[in-house]
């Protein structure tokens, strides 16, 4: 076989050699100077205001793993990653727009192109789902922050880790409260569900029939909904039609607000309101509804009365609160905390490498105390959940949130039923 | 199911199908002037939202008080886009349908981002208006104030374009553009000038929409999305290009709608306006009251 100098076999082998230099250099250049991570989440479109917040969770916690401090953290007395010779951690965010084929796209782009360790996402479970598997084909870990639907966890993924609770464990201490409140001798027989049309509606709703049915609690109705309806008048009918002890949405902002107003516009008031966080977590949802959802109960993974029992919680939301202004809520406090375990997991892989951050993030053992989150400890099981992750309930009171369950948590009993009158 | 139940959901059915025909009708009215299809229409809903929310923000105007406003920002607005990019897009030699559509279909996309980049993503609301959160109730129904003014100003807009389009002069010329816009040059019509004032009337009326759905719905840069796509299959049933057949379309809509909501799981209330939609595409393929 002969091989002349031509111009295509010049061409061919320059390409070659550039490609092939500019892979080495970035290679190296990333185990000495910095760490990159991609964050994948709605920067457009319906949610863009969950990956604008995010954004700001995420350069909080890059503030605490880059420049020292005294919190009681992981990484935070080093500046950068000690075991990667200080190296910096820097976030590449990608926008999917709450499309799960688009989120997909993206974190191949974020894998082969931006050559990220890791990726953290998505806000939406049914994004999560389709990038978690294009994470798994490439070996590299995604670490969700904010989904709750269990069942991503049990698609067999190796490299799918979640720190914070799935829905049936939210569910469970939905439910659990529910228990209580009966104890305490409440009539509590009936309830309705509410829930939007994708993956996280519909397992949150799963979850929670499941539940009521094994505790022994009537369904009265089980609604499931287009998500960004313009209007839910005839789901509220039913809703009102089925009058239910207590109603319990599984809703995004957009169809909270509107649900609670068109609640209010067919007079109807339930006795209690259980969300499943989601939209009732978000500061926009109650400043659009304002006294509507005096009363209403949601499920958290977070709540800034946390800061009497851990000092963390304090500096940290100091620190989110000057960037965006707003204090910590359900779903920045998980993407805080998410970007710090990966880092540590990182670190402690000495390595970017994919199967190294799997087998570091297995290996997480953390305390409680070292998070900002009202959890026991931080520790994956073979699944990558970590059933740890201990939720609270939070009431609406005065304009603000207050924790009422479980009673370890709770700074005050729960107002039962919402509405008085 | 109780007849109230029945009553109630025909009643709020009704009520959004005259919101859905107002909200229609300016791309009706913008079609059947120029075989234009405005794909910004959902965005001028929001931009028109957007207006009522700043006007109430800044200056405390209740968006009631603010639709007539809003109306007279959406009317430049409408005039401006004409003039700046419409007709440069129907100048052109070939394709002229793809450019149209890509003009347009811009437009949306430029005015999406730029709201999100100017008045963020957040969602607004406006918190306390003279008629939100109030109902008017008896025997059991339940009928929102805004929902009812808005149901009252649609009949209103369609009353007032009746006379306009029927009885007026620049209706007249309005129809004869339609018609034959090379014709009316030489009658001393200036084509330019009537479509500006056509694209300004249609988006006035979705300026209306506007200010009254911001009284009772929440705003960001994508609400008009789901607006948008009910327009259009609002507009495609009661006939491309007649204004009478959006407020036809509105109302049928509307009441499809609420009545697949009582028969089938609210997930699905679509499949019954889609169902309607596809019985008159094969039926009678220019819409109820098409003329074309």
């Amino acid at each position: 076989m002969s091989f002349s100098i031509n111009r295509r076999n010049l061409l061919v082998g320059s390409a070659a050699t550039l490609a092939f230099g500019a892979g080495a250099v970035r290679t190296a250049s990333a185990q000495t100077k910095e760490v990159v991570i991609g964050a994948l989440y709605p920067m457009s479109g319906a949610s863009a205001q969950m990956g604008v917040d995010a954004q700001k969770a995420f350069e909080t916690a890059l503030a605490f793993i880059n420049e020292k401090s005294d919190a009681d953290l992981p990484l935070a007395g080093a500046g950068g990653l000690p075991n990667l010779g200080g190296a910096k951690v820097r976030i590449v965010y990608a926008d999917h727009q709450g499309d799960p084929q688009k989120g997909r796209a993206e974190a191949e782009r974020l894998i082969t192109q931006e050559k990220v360790a890791a990726i953290v996402g998505t806000y939406q479970s049914a994004v999560a789902a389709t990038v978690s598997q294009s994470c798994e084909r490439y070996g590299v870990p995604f670490f969700s922050a904010d989904n709750s639907s269990p069942s991503l966890t049990r698609r067999g993924l190796k490299f799918f880790f979640r720190a914070a609770a799935h829905d049936e464990m939210f569910s469970a201490a939905m439910f659990d409260f529910l228990d209580a409140q009966k104890k305490k001798g409440e009539k509590i027989e009936t309830v309705a569900l509410f829930h939007e049309d994708t993956i996280f509606g519909t397992d949150s709703a799963n979850a929670q029939l499941k539940l009521a049915k094994e505790r022994g609690y009537t369904v009265a109705a089980d609604i499931k909904y287009r998500a960004n309806s313009p209007s839910l008048t005839a789901e509220v009918q039913q809703l009102k039609a089925a009058n239910a002890d207590v109603l319990m949405p599984s809703s995004y902002t957009t169809d909270g607000i509107l649900l609670l107003k068109t609640m209010n516009e067919l007079g109807y008031k339930p006795k209690a309101l259980l969300a499943q966080a989601a939209g009732f977590s978000e500061q926009s949802l109650y400043d659009a509804v304002g006294p509507l959802a005096e009363g209403s109960i949601t499920r958290g993974s977070f709540s800034l009365d946390l800061a009497a029992k851990r000092p963390s919680v304090g500096k940290v939301n100091d620190a989110f609160k000057k960037l965006s202004g707003k204090d910590l809520n359900d779903n920045t406090s998980r993407e805080f905390m998410a970007l710090l375990l990966l880092a540590d997991a990182i670190n402690r892989a000495k390595s970017t490498d994919g199967e190294a951050i799997r087998a570091a993030l297995v290996a997480t053992d953390l305390p409680g105390e070292k998070t900002i989150m009202p959890w026991s400890k931080v520790k994956f099981d073979e699944t990558g959940q970590n059933p740890y992750a201990d939720p609270v309930l939070l009431q609406r009171i005065g304009n603000k949130f207050v924790t009422v369950f479980p009673a370890q948590a709770a700074i005050a009993e729960a107002v039962w039923p919402m509405n008085k009158s | 199911m109780t007849a109230a139940i029945v009553i109630q959901s025909l009643a709020s059915g009704l009520l959004m199908g005259l919101l859905y025909g107002l909200i229609a009708v300016g791309l009706a009215l913008i079609f059947g002037l120029m075989d234009v299809t405005n794909f910004a229409h959902g965005e001028f809903l929001m931009f028109a939202m957007y207006v009522t929310f700043f006007c109430f923000s800044f200056f405390a105007i209740d968006p009631l008080l603010a639709s007539p406003i809003v109306a007279a920002a959406l009317f430049v607005f409408g005039a401006v886009v004409y003039l700046g990019i419409v007709r440069f897009a129907m100048r052109a030699r070939t394709n002229v349908g793809m450019v149209q559509i890509f003009a347009t279909f811009g437009l949306a996309i430029v005015m999406r981002g730029l709201a999100q980049l100017l008045f963020t993503p957040d969602y607004r609301s406006i918190p306390h208006t003279w008629l939100g959160g109030k109902t008017v109730s008896m025997f059991g129904i339940y009928l929102p104030a805004p929902q009812l003014a808005g149901g009252a100003v649609s009949i209103l807009a369609f009353a007032v374009l009746y006379v306009l389009i029927k009885k007026t002069d620049f209706g007249k010329a309005l129809e004869a553009t339609r018609e034959d816009a090379g014709a009316v040059a030489l009658v001393g019509i200036d084509k330019n000038k009537v479509f500006a004032l056509g694209w300004g009337l249609g988006s006035a009326l979705v300026g209306l929409a506007g200010a009254i759905m911001a009284s009772f719905f929440y705003i960001y840069p994508d609400v008009g999305a789901s607006f948008a796509l009910i327009a259009y299959v609002t507009v495609a049933l009661g006939g491309f290009g007649s204004v009478f057949g959006a407020f036809a379309g509105g109302i049928v809509v509307g009441l499809v709608e609420a009545m697949t909501a009582m028969v089938l799981p609210p997930s699905l209330k679509s499949v019954g306006i889609y169902a309607v939609y596809l019985l008159v595409v094969f039926f009678r393929p220019r819409g109820l009251f098409g003329s074309i």
